[in-house]
């Protein structure tokens, strides 16, 4: 009890309204900062003063950032699927045109070309002009291969520059997650508020989310990050930068340290460039690989078993590729015509007479067996029209259910973490009220002490 | 429960949604097609590519047709001319034969039934494009020769084959026939009879005149018996085209309602989505103008 410990506690309340008037300012101020979660004062009462005990003011216990880790988490995940997905689909949208049914010159039309030069030689096998025809129809189907092919190797390599890049951009998150660890741990054994640090390092975390999946683990000396299956990427304040090293097919792996992450990055742009690469293109690259060498040599094989039109045994259409190797690898875009002349196109059945034209039946009749894997030519083009598609149009709805999923999270993370002006506003009104009670008592009691040092002055003769 | 302060990443989501149902919108009504891409719809593209080559396919079949009925019709005209010269042989055998005529007459019937029988070797040889018409498919030379030994006797030179040609998926017709199996048929030579003829016109003697004449009237028989081949498979191409156009028209029906777009609806979602791209700007820029600080002093 007693003025003194009165203006004790009023001096307190003063100083906890201007540290709360402070972060509403911060918060005001950062509304638009990424990663920031909204701040707030945590008051207490202050241990009690005065003889008895009576007088107990106001302390700011600590700021407050109201963070949902939890949610953090979750929005850094999908992040990771969605910017994962948009990246396959917009990686491989170049290579789907060239597979879409009004294509110029596209595979399955050169094939049907081919099939229908041949149609139209059987009408006529002797004629110059037409065995002419269907020469230049298979040198169409080979362009076709050879361009195909060029446009899915392009895309890899296109895929392949973006790894290197998204590495890079890698490295510096990294980097700069291991600096906020440092900041933070070494604010913590300071006993200082690393708030700030937190949120850097939260902003960091789901810019990283965005090029890698990632796994995180507390730990006494900060935020440990790793890859899905457990190799260090930061651990406290040292980042394990990420490499590249050149595989055997001449693109680019992904190394943290000395181990061999590429297979296991399925998140992000990086992990997008790195599936689009390594899977659906590798492996549309070998179906048209095979698709090409199966074509060729069944053309091949019906050619030189027939006569041409001077009576020599046919020799193959089409020059297939590394016969020696027995292999596919490449046919697509080394495929070419073999032929000089129309007049060694086999038409005629062995022994055949000039004007005989049962081999070209044979020929014609490859159109409708299955030759590539257990499909037609036709059906195999359309079976790689439908993969190419599925996998693109797969890849879009995952990313577009993904973006409402992370929509409705951040709209959660806001919830929690996102700065309201108006709120702000009116906590500013109410510390802005404290501050001027609390400075009211100040002057009420400047006035009562006044009053009681008066006393003395005005009664001079007692 | 607290409220999400941060409106506008939902706002840009929400006009970037509109925007993009407005685009496709727009685009499947500049193009007529729902589907551009494969990924517009993988199964609907994939059958499009097979019933894209059935398109190609009838056209090429309609095309084969086309060019084989009129070597076919070519070839028909021929053997009727054949056939009218032959019957010209038979009625002169007839009259030779009926004993009334003194050997000059004879002798002049002889050489008119001698003359027949160049034409018909002319006509036997008939080509057309290049391609003699009745060689089988030894095609490149003429079928019928003067022996170069006997100058009476015609030597067949071509071979017994025939090319097949596809009209269809699984269906093909026969494009040529050889001369064998008309012309110089065993025992029904038709050039062998006409000499006969001639030889016994010349001989004089009636019962060998009513023999040769006979055996020209055979010969005639299996040429018009052969010439059936060619109406028969003319008549199958025509019904092939008719089967051929009715198909086209069912592929591209078809294929109108895999990838077309439904010009009446894409006009809606358009609306729809115009709609939708307005009443959101509006919210945003109505939401954002209200603040507690306006009405602090």
């Amino acid at each position: 009890m007693g003025l003194t410990s009165d203006l004790n506690v009023s001096v307190q309340s003063l100083m906890a309204s201007t540290e709360a008037m402070d972060v509403t300012t911060t918060n005001m101020a950062n509304i638009n900062t990424p990663g920031y979660a909204r701040r707030r004062v945590v008051l207490e009462e202050s241990a009690p003063s005065g003889t008895d005990q009576s007088s107990t003011g106001v302390d700011v216990k600590t700021i407050q950032s109201l963070r949902d880790s939890v949610l953090d988490l979750s929005i850094n995940a999908n992040t990771s699927q969605q910017n994962l997905n948009s990246t396959i689909s917009s990686a491989l949208s170049a290579v789907q045109v060239v597979f879409s049914d009004t294509a110029s010159g596209s595979i399955g039309s050169s094939i049907d070309s081919f099939f229908n030069s041949l149609q139209q030689l059987s009408t006529s096998a002797t004629s110059g002009s037409l065995r002419s025809n269907v020469l230049t129809a298979a040198s169409n189907v080979a362009s076709a291969f050879q361009s195909t092919a060029s446009v899915i190797t392009q895309a890899q390599q296109q895929a392949d520059q973006s790894v290197v890049q998204s590495t890079s951009d890698a490295n510096s998150l990294l980097q700069q997650i291991a600096d906020a660890n440092a900041q933070i741990s070494s604010a913590q054994n300071l006993g200082q508020s690393s708030n700030s640090a937190q949120d850097q390092l939260s902003g960091l975390l789901t810019q990283l989310a965005g090029i890698m999946d990632y796994k995180t683990v507390n730990s006494s000396d900060g935020l440990t990050l790793t890859t899905a299956d457990g190799v260090p990427l930061v651990v406290g304040s040292k980042a394990y930068s990420l490499t590249n090293q050149l595989n055997s097919s001449g693109y680019n792996d992904v190394y943290a340290g000395s181990t061999d992450i590429t297979a296991t990055i399925e998140g992000g742009n990086l992990g997008g460039y790195l599936q689009t690469r390594d899977q659906t293109l590798s492996t549309l690259s070998t179906q048209l690989d095979q698709f090409a060498y199966q074509f060729a040599s069944a053309v091949n094989t019906v050619q030189t078993s027939g006569s041409d039109a001077n009576g020599n045994a046919g020799t193959a259409l089409f020059n297939p590729p590394d016969t020696t190797s027995g292999t596919a690898t490449g046919a697509a875009a080394s495929i070419a015509v073999a032929l000089t002349s129309g007049s060694q196109l086999a038409a005629a059945a062995t022994g055949g007479a000039s004007g005989d034209s049962s081999n070209l039946t044979q020929m014609l009749d490859l159109q409708n067996q299955s030759l590539i894997n257990g499909s037609t030519p036709t059906e195999a083009f359309s079976n790689l029209t439908f993969d190419i598609g599925d996998t693109i149009s797969q890849a879009t709805s995952n990313a577009t259910a993904t973006g409402s999923i992370l929509t409705q999270l951040t709209n959660q993370q806001g919830s929690v973490e996102g700065v309201s002006l108006d709120e702000e506003s009116s906590n500013l009104l109410l510390y802005q009220r404290s501050y001027e009670a609390a400075a009211k008592i100040i002057s009420t009691v400047d006035t009562l002490m006044g009053n009681i040092l008066d006393m003395g002055v005005t009664n001079p003769g007692y | 429960m607290r409220v999400n302060p941060n409106y506008s990443n939902d706002m840009v989501n929400l006009m970037d949604q509109a925007q993009q149902a407005e685009d496709t919108a727009a685009q499947q009504l500049s193009t007529g097609r729902r589907v551009s891409l494969p990924s517009d719809d993988p199964a609907a593209e994939s059958a499009m590519i097979a019933e894209n080559s059935r398109a190609t396919a009838a056209d090429q079949y309609t095309a084969n047709s086309d060019s084989l009925k009129d070597v076919l019709n070519t070839a028909n005209s021929t053997l009727s001319s054949v056939v009218t010269l032959l019957q010209r042989a038979v009625s002169l055998g007839v009259e030779g034969a009926n004993g009334t005529m003194n050997q000059t007459d004879l002798s002049s019937i002889a050489t008119e039934v001698s003359n027949i029988k160049g034409q018909v070797l002319a006509l036997a040889n008939t080509s057309y494009a290049g391609q003699y018409l009745f060689s089988g498919t030894a095609n490149t030379g003429a079928p019928y020769a003067t022996d170069a030994t006997n100058p009476q006797q015609i030597d067949y030179a071509g071979n017994s084959q025939q090319n097949q040609v596809q009209i269809g998926t699984g269906l093909s017709v026969s494009a040529n026939l050889p001369g064998s199996s008309i012309f110089s048929q065993s025992g029904a030579n038709v050039f062998d009879a006409l000499q006969s003829l001639v030889t016994a016109l010349q001989s004089g003697t009636s019962s060998s005149i009513a023999t040769a004449q006979t055996s020209v009237s055979t010969a005639l028989g299996a040429v018009d018996t052969a010439q059936v081949f060619y109406g028969t498979t003319v008549n199958e191409l025509t019904s092939n085209e008719t089967y051929l156009s009715q198909e086209k028209v069912n592929i591209a029906t078809y294929q109108n309602t895999l990838v077309s777009s439904d010009t009446a609806s894409a006009a809606t979602q358009m609306t729809q989505a115009e709609t939708a791209l307005n009443a959101t700007v509006a919210a945003a820029a109505k939401i954002n103008q209200v603040s507690l600080l306006d009405y602090l002093k």
